[in-house]
């Protein structure tokens, strides 16, 4: 009779192996740090760092909107830079940015400026801002600039990853929409200056669609509609897709926290993918373009980015843009920041203003597609320089838009789970 | 004195690759049991791994369960889906590989190294930029398209990008079939050429031949190859991401992806995780003792 193989590991080793197991967890519970850098405390308590003194409990924490805006605090340690410091000399300034929303060429010309202090601009990308938070609380890299969003601010100041601004070294704010020289996000401008503005809307390629989507009556039935099924896309991001089927349904509060909209929101994002089966994709700029797909959910600035991925001998005049003319949708926009963590901070200040420059911005506008709001940059200056084609128009924003439009708040966290769980129903394909 | 040298030499031996699995394997995976039970920062919703396994909390445990048998089950489809995928994608890779196989290991006489290498050779270049190749071809004006179509004479237009599951088993398909060829070729190549001459002068037909000798005699690669496609076919999220990108085609992958991408819910993709891994710890299982058994009998 053969032996009976022998068990690689036996139970009593099994068990021996998972008692070890414990000093072993023992161990990464000690390698790991208490709280992460720039971590609050447990949501009983204050926030954490130097700004534990200073903030309230997190439960106060204010979500900012146009009805509510926000002057956030500045923690005792953090304050301003002092006015009048020259740039560090041989500095590695760190920019964090998503990718593509920065023109190269423009990143070294500013190398090129500050060549007497040997600056070098170092950029690193991130897909999206829960992956770039993560990554600047670790302080594993100490970024100096970051190109960030607004409904993000709550988490930033109480996080104490933020540095305030010493506004002498940005004059170039002068030149920047006044509604922005103040907005509800910041009020102040104590941390933040404006990076690019934007719409959310549809954009198409008319030889492919040859209807007129601005001319329905809601045009955001379009994504309804059978007869495009396969053919087009909504962006991959729940706030801008839950908004828009808001939007549609007749809603004008985007930011809902209502059981009954939210019900109502999700049966109709689950019968569009039962109608029209659209794809989920943040890469409008190039598939329509390219004709991969007709008809998407975009940004304004993508179509004004797609006239550069046109096929050879397509004409950009086939582009088309539609968000609402009296700008009531969504408009939103990004800022630039100086990170707390940053080795640079003078030379961090040095890069916002510089990018508030009228001719750096028009630079970076034909690369990225995305518009600053700057004063010395119009509609009809936009069009009569060719920045873009007359029929997409449509995709300029304007500064009475921030008035009447819709922009994307913060959510409280059990609203903000709601959301994502529609989310993941809709993408579930459910 | 051998004997205690011998006594000592093996485990030493095999040490390097214990640490391995222990670092790479034991820890990381310790580390997503973590994160599973543990709790979520209340301003960044970033995980909050609970080292200490009795503070270990279950709620995202049974969300997850909720959601794929409580009464809004919206991750069912997609877990069906992927069952289906897989199974579809692994008999295909089978069909496919099996009779590639068989020809290389008996017929290619001395360039089946050759052959395999070429078959292979595909392969050294990178998913992604595969995937994205695929692309270029299934469009609207691809060349798929335009030979189809006879260069656009048939008034045909197949929309392969457009949320197709056929565009995504095929996908599917294309990158996992070199794994199921590999184990296919060595299981086929280990069959004694006089094993099947006895069965041919013993009058079986064909079919016979390969129905009782060569099919039985295979069935170590068939396990081994369906067991090395299937598992990270189980996980895949990138084919669909790359060839559909839509919520119609979504594979367990998909939601576990988008769930490590969303604030707050690391511990839902740690549960999807964990759920997938017990579903493929079986099959694991079954293979290592009825390979054990196996060795025993001979």
């Amino acid at each position: 009779m053969a032996d009976r193989p022998r068990p690689s590991i036996s139970r009593r080793r099994l068990l021996q192996a998972s008692a070890l197991g414990v000093p072993g967890a023992w161990v990464l519970s000690s390698c790991a740090r208490a709280q992460p850098l720039g971590a609050p405390a447990p949501a009983a308590s204050t926030a954490g760092g130097s700004a534990a003194a200073s903030l309230p409990p997190l439960t106060e924490i204010p979500i900012a909107s146009p009805q509510n805006p926000v002057k956030w605090p500045i923690n005792p340690g953090n304050e301003p830079i002092a006015s009048g410091l020259e740039p560090e000399m041989n500095a590695t300034l760190r920019v964090y940015n998503y990718p593509d929303y920065v023109y190269k060429r423009v990143l070294k010309d500013f190398q090129k400026e500050y060549a007497d202090y040997n600056v070098k601009v170092e950029l690193s990308t991130f897909n999206d801002l829960p992956e770039a938070l993560t990554k600047i609380r670790s302080g594993s890299v100490p970024f100096d600039v970051g190109f960030l969003t607004y409904n993000y601010m709550g988490k930033l100041v109480y996080g104490d990853l933020i540095r305030p601004l010493n506004h002498d070294y940005i004059p170039n704010i002068n030149d920047v929409w006044e509604e922005f020289q103040n907005p509800f996000y910041d009020q102040g401008w104590q941390y933040t200056v404006p990076y690019t503005i934007y719409t959310t809307g549809i954009g198409w390629r008319h030889d492919l669609i040859p209807e007129d989507i601005s001319a329905r009556s809601n045009p955001y039935d379009v994504f309804w509609d059978a007869k495009y099924a396969g053919a087009i896309a909504v962006l991959d991001d729940d706030r801008e897709v839950i908004a828009m089927t808001i939007l549609r349904n007749g809603g004008t509060d985007v930011n809902s926290a209502d059981p009954a909209v939210l019900g109502q929101t999700r049966d109709s994002m689950l019968e569009m993918l039962s109608v029209s089966r659209p794809r989920v994709t943040i890469t409008g700029y190039t598939d329509i373009p390219e004709g991969t797909m007709s008809l998407a959910q975009c940004w304004s600035g993508d179509m004004i980015t797609g006239q550069y991925y046109l096929p050879e001998g397509v004409d950009p005049a086939l582009l088309r843009y539609w968000s609402p003319p009296t700008g009531q949708g969504v408009v939103g926009n990004d800022f630039l920041c100086v990170l707390k963590g940053g080795e640079n901070p003078v030379m961090a200040h040095h890069f916002l203003n510089y990018m508030l420059k009228s001719e750096v911005s028009i630079k970076n506008l034909s690369f990225v597609g995305y518009q600053p709001p700057l004063r010395s940059l119009t509609p009809e200056s936009m069009v009569a320089d060719g920045y873009l084609p007359a029929n997409l128009a449509g995709a300029i924003v304007k500064p009475e838009w921030f008035q009447v439009g819709y922009p994307l708040l913060e959510l409280p966290v059990a609203v903000e789970a709601e959301y994502q769980a529609i989310w993941q129903q809709f993408k579930s394909g459910a | 004195m051998p004997d205690r040298t011998s006594r000592f030499i093996w485990p030493i031996l095999g040490l390097p690759g214990m640490a391995w699995i222990a670092l790479f394997f034991l820890v990381p995976l310790y580390v997503v049991f973590c994160v599973t039970f543990g709790t979520v920062d209340p301003i960044f919703r970033s995980p909050v791994p609970a080292w200490n396994p009795l503070e270990w909390q279950f709620e995202q445990v049974l969300v997850v369960w909720d959601r794929l048998v409580g009464p809004n089950n919206f991750y069912l489809p997609p877990v069906l889906r992927t069952l289906l995928y897989v199974v579809v994608a692994v008999v295909a890779c089978m069909i496919i590989a099996f009779p590639v196989a068989y020809f290389t290991a008996r017929y290619a006489g001395r360039h089946r190294a050759l052959i395999l290498a070429l078959l292979v050779a595909p392969f050294w270049i990178s998913y992604m930029m595969r995937m994205l190749a695929w692309i270029n071809l299934l469009q609207p004006d691809g060349l798929v398209n335009s030979m189809i179509t006879l260069g656009g004479i048939i008034p045909l237009q197949v929309n392969w990008l457009s949320g197709n599951p056929f565009t995504v088993v095929m996908g599917l398909i294309y990158g996992y079939v070199p794994y199921m060829l590999l184990p296919l070729f060595a299981a086929l190549d280990r069959i004694s050429p006089s094993l099947i001459e006895a069965g041919r002068d013993l009058g079986a037909s064909g079919f016979e031949l390969f129905r009782r000798v060569i099919l039985p005699m295979s069935v170590p690669g068939i396990v081994a190859g369906t067991l090395l496609i299937a598992l990270p076919m189980m996980g895949d999220y990138f084919t669909s991401d790359m060839l559909s990108k839509s919520p119609n085609t979504s594979m367990i992958g998909n939601l576990i992806n988008l769930s490590i991408a969303t604030p707050g819910q690391s511990g839902q993709a740690g549960a999807l995780l964990i759920l997938v891994l017990l579903v493929l710890l079986a099959p694991m299982i079954w293979y290592t003792r009825s390979n054990a058994k196996a060795e025993v009998r001979s």
